[in-house]
């Protein structure tokens, strides 16, 4: 295995090994998934919307929240001793380090979506029936644009007096494409449309994320430095 | 002990491990570092000290390549620190009163993690060792929050030289520690030494800092105003630090500290 | 340039584009024609469409400048992002103002999802991560460089952003309002007030840069001999 990969093996599997160990995050994120699907649930007036209309929007709108939620703290740990510094004096080359962040993001963000997804097919009664895979394909290519935002953003909020306050309103903007194709997508999936009406926009989600991943692996290094 | 001009064996004018010009690093309106100059042959150990705020931390992360300088250049074994590359990154091993620790992962996964950082081939055989080495191989599998400060200290050690570094920068090493960590550090610091190997260190710590140095240098006001080859009394040379850091010795006032051997042995940075 | 021949510079600019501002009014509202369906409100155009131009410009500039500064480390890079954002929002503010405020008057609703409403609102956020990076940031150094990053990401997905929205009005069509462009083809007094305002917009954007860039010129100086003094 080139240096490179075992670079980035090694801090993908260093963040989620510290991820199991204190938890933080996962239990945070999960347990908005559940609750924020909850009190969508008694939002909605059911005599005048269908829940099945909504469901599309309010998944990925949940996933965005959830999610900022958890990687807004994607650099806490390495913050404590410094750790985050020893690592960038190490042969890694910063764009190894980013995307090593950014996948272990997004193992932790991808489960919190599925498990958005259950909830709100439970809650609202979905049924996906054969569409489960381009849905889980769906989440996955939204979810990747985002982790990659996101990672690179929460190192840029924790050098910051306002720190994870300022996430929302930098990446926000930039999720538009995101959740219009997201969402679209997700909405024609639960509503039994065939695979081909979809395609165009998980490819399009597809062409934000790998943007979205080159841009951060670029300026990450530009973060970080000192 | 008696006063020298030199310690132990004399230094070989050999490969040139380190060289700094005209180093500057300011935050924002604040110069820490002001104008430094610095060459270190190989196997030199360098003790660096100066008052708080003189800069010295600032210097020693520009050495490091852990911060941009705002002027000048380092070179290491000739080849210029540049921050798109990392390989040098490889010869260079960093210890600070900062760990540079993950709280909640072991000893021994912390040495590994950076192994792979680093891409050690024989990690299986190299952290147990290296565990070993600085008294930790009983607490290998302890998480490093679980760890007294003394023992975090040596784990830092072994992290820092995990790789074999050429150059090694320690920034207070000494602070806070134990008197058998302190040991520990200092049997491993003077291993270095008798290894050839190239250390800078910042210490406040003026006994250790003498014993192990073949070189020391006094650090005010972001410049070094004072530099020589280690030798001398402890007491003399702390009469000269005084005299140093409050002002006296670049103002060629009569020091009553200045080294019985004589002037030709040092060197003054204005 | 020095910093007094710029604000002289910055001065005179400004203050021929208020003047030309003035007659771009006098001639929207006395002279151009009026167009057929929307009535007199759609004069707001000569004010709503130089203004989204202006704030792209600013914005375009921003982006470029923060490049330059990540890659040469010129300060005067960072200035030029500093100025051209400013300029931008207070531009953008504009456009955004005047946007719905057209919409609500010509045809009862406020928000049509129009994408370049869409488009200005959202970088208009952008902007604000920009300035709020810039000054929170534990040091200056590092909000500089926070916010050029800021701006870099901004331009560079700004493109996606304009394609959704496009896309996503493709599927709902929504009520042909806010015709931006004008229409098939521009009547030539139109036109030509239209890029006359343009350039008076683009004038004041130029007097403006100067001035706060001198400005900030300024305070680099007093800072540099700050320094000095304390050394």
């Amino acid at each position: 295995m080139s240096l490179y990969l075992r670079q980035v093996r090694a801090i993908v599997w260093k963040d989620l090994l510290l991820e199991l160990r204190t938890r933080e995050r996962l239990v945070a994120m999960g347990a908005f998934a559940v609750l924020a699907g909850i009190l969508f649930d008694y939002t909605l007036d059911t005599t005048r919307v269908q829940p099945e209309d909504v469901a599309a929007g309010l998944i990925w709108m949940t996933i965005v929240f959830g999610g900022l939620l958890g990687i807004g703290r994607t650099f806490h740990l390495e913050g404590q001793d410094a750790a985050l510094q020893g690592v960038l004096m190490s042969p890694a080359p910063k764009d190894a380090v980013f995307f090593g962040k950014t996948l272990a993001n997004f193992v932790l963000l991808y489960a919190v979506a599925v498990l958005v997804l259950g909830v709100f097919t439970f809650l609202f009664g979905l049924e996906p029936g054969g569409s489960v895979w381009m849905l889980l394909a769906a989440l996955a290519l939204g979810a990747l644009g985002f982790v990659a935002l996101g990672t690179l953003f929460a190192a840029v909020s924790s050098g910051t007096r306002m720190g994870e306050t300022l996430l929302p309103i930098l990446v926000f903007p930039l999720l538009l494409p995101m959740v219009i194709w997201g969402g679209v997508a997700t909405g024609r999936l639960l509503d039994g449309r065939p695979v081909a009406e979809v395609a165009a926009s998980l490819r399009l989600l597809g062409a934000f994320a790998l943007v979205a991943l080159a841009t951060g692996a670029v300026l990450f290094r530009f973060v970080v430095e000192d | 002990m008696t006063p020298a001009t030199q310690i132990g064996r004399p230094i070989p004018a050999t490969v040139t491990v380190l060289e700094a010009r005209g180093l500057v690093r300011e935050y924002g309106a604040v110069v820490a570092v002001d104008g430094v100059d610095l060459t270190l042959a190989e196997g030199e150990f360098l003790t660096l000290f100066g008052p708080n705020g003189a800069g010295k931390s600032s210097l020693l992360g520009m050495l490091a390549g852990a911060l941009r300088p705002t002027r000048g250049s380092v070179a290491v074994r000739g080849a210029p620190l540049d921050f798109g590359d990392v390989a040098w990154r490889a010869r260079i091993g960093m210890v600070s009163h900062r760990g540079f620790l993950y709280a909640h992962l072991t000893a021994e996964e912390n040495l590994r993690f950076y192994g792979e950082l680093f891409g050690l081939g024989d990690l299986d055989e190299r952290v147990p060792e290296r565990l070993e080495r600085v008294g930790l191989a009983a607490r290998a599998r302890a998480q490093v929050h679980e760890l007294s400060h003394g023992m975090r200290q040596r784990l830092s050690l072994a992290r820092a030289l995990l790789h074999d570094p050429d150059l090694v920068l320690l920034d207070e090493p000494f602070t806070g520690l134990d008197p058998s960590a302190a040991a520990v550090l200092h049997r491993v610091l003077r291993e270095l030494r008798d290894g050839r190997r190239t250390v800078v260190m910042v210490t406040h710590n003026l006994s250790e800092g003498l014993a192990l140095a073949t070189r020391v240098a006094i650090q005010v006001g972001g410049r070094l105003a004072w530099e020589g080859a280690a030798g001398g009394e402890r007491d003399g040379f702390e009469r000269l630090y005084h005299d140093v850091v409050e002002g006296r010795y670049a103002r060629g006032e009569p020091t009553p500290g200045r080294d019985a051997a004589g002037r030709g042995a040092l060197e003054a940075r204005a | 340039m020095s910093v007094t021949d710029l604000r002289r510079a910055g001065t005179a600019l400004t203050a021929l584009g208020l003047l030309g501002l003035a007659m771009v009014y006098g001639l929207s509202f006395f002279w151009v024609s009026t167009e057929s369906s929307q009535g007199i409100v759609q004069r707001i155009f000569y004010v709503h469409v130089p203004a989204a131009w202006t704030a792209f410009l600013g914005f375009a500039i921003a982006a470029l400048a923060s490049g330059m500064y990540l890659w040469l480390r010129d300060e005067r890079f960072d200035r030029t992002a500093l100025c051209a954002a400013e300029g931008g929002m207070v531009f953008a503010t504009i456009m955004i103002t005047t946007g719905p405020l057209w919409g609500r008057i010509a045809w009862g609703t406020y928000w049509t999802r129009e994408p370049r409403l869409t488009l200005t609102l959202l970088m208009w956020f952008i902007f604000l991560g920009y300035f709020l990076v810039r000054r929170s940031s534990d040091s200056p150094e590092r909000g500089k460089r926070y916010a050029a990053v800021t701006a870099i990401v901004g331009a560079t997905l700004i493109p996606f952003i304009h394609v959704s929205v496009l896309w996503f009005r493709s599927l709902h069509p929504q009520p042909v309002v806010m015709r931006t462009d004008g229409g098939p083809a521009l009547p030539g007094d139109m036109l030509a007030l239209l890029l006359t305002s343009v350039a008076v917009f683009t004038m004041i954007f130029a007097g403006l840069f100067m001035l706060r860039y001198a400005l900030e010129g300024l305070r680099h100086q007093v800072d540099m001999r700050g320094r000095a003094a304390a050394a």
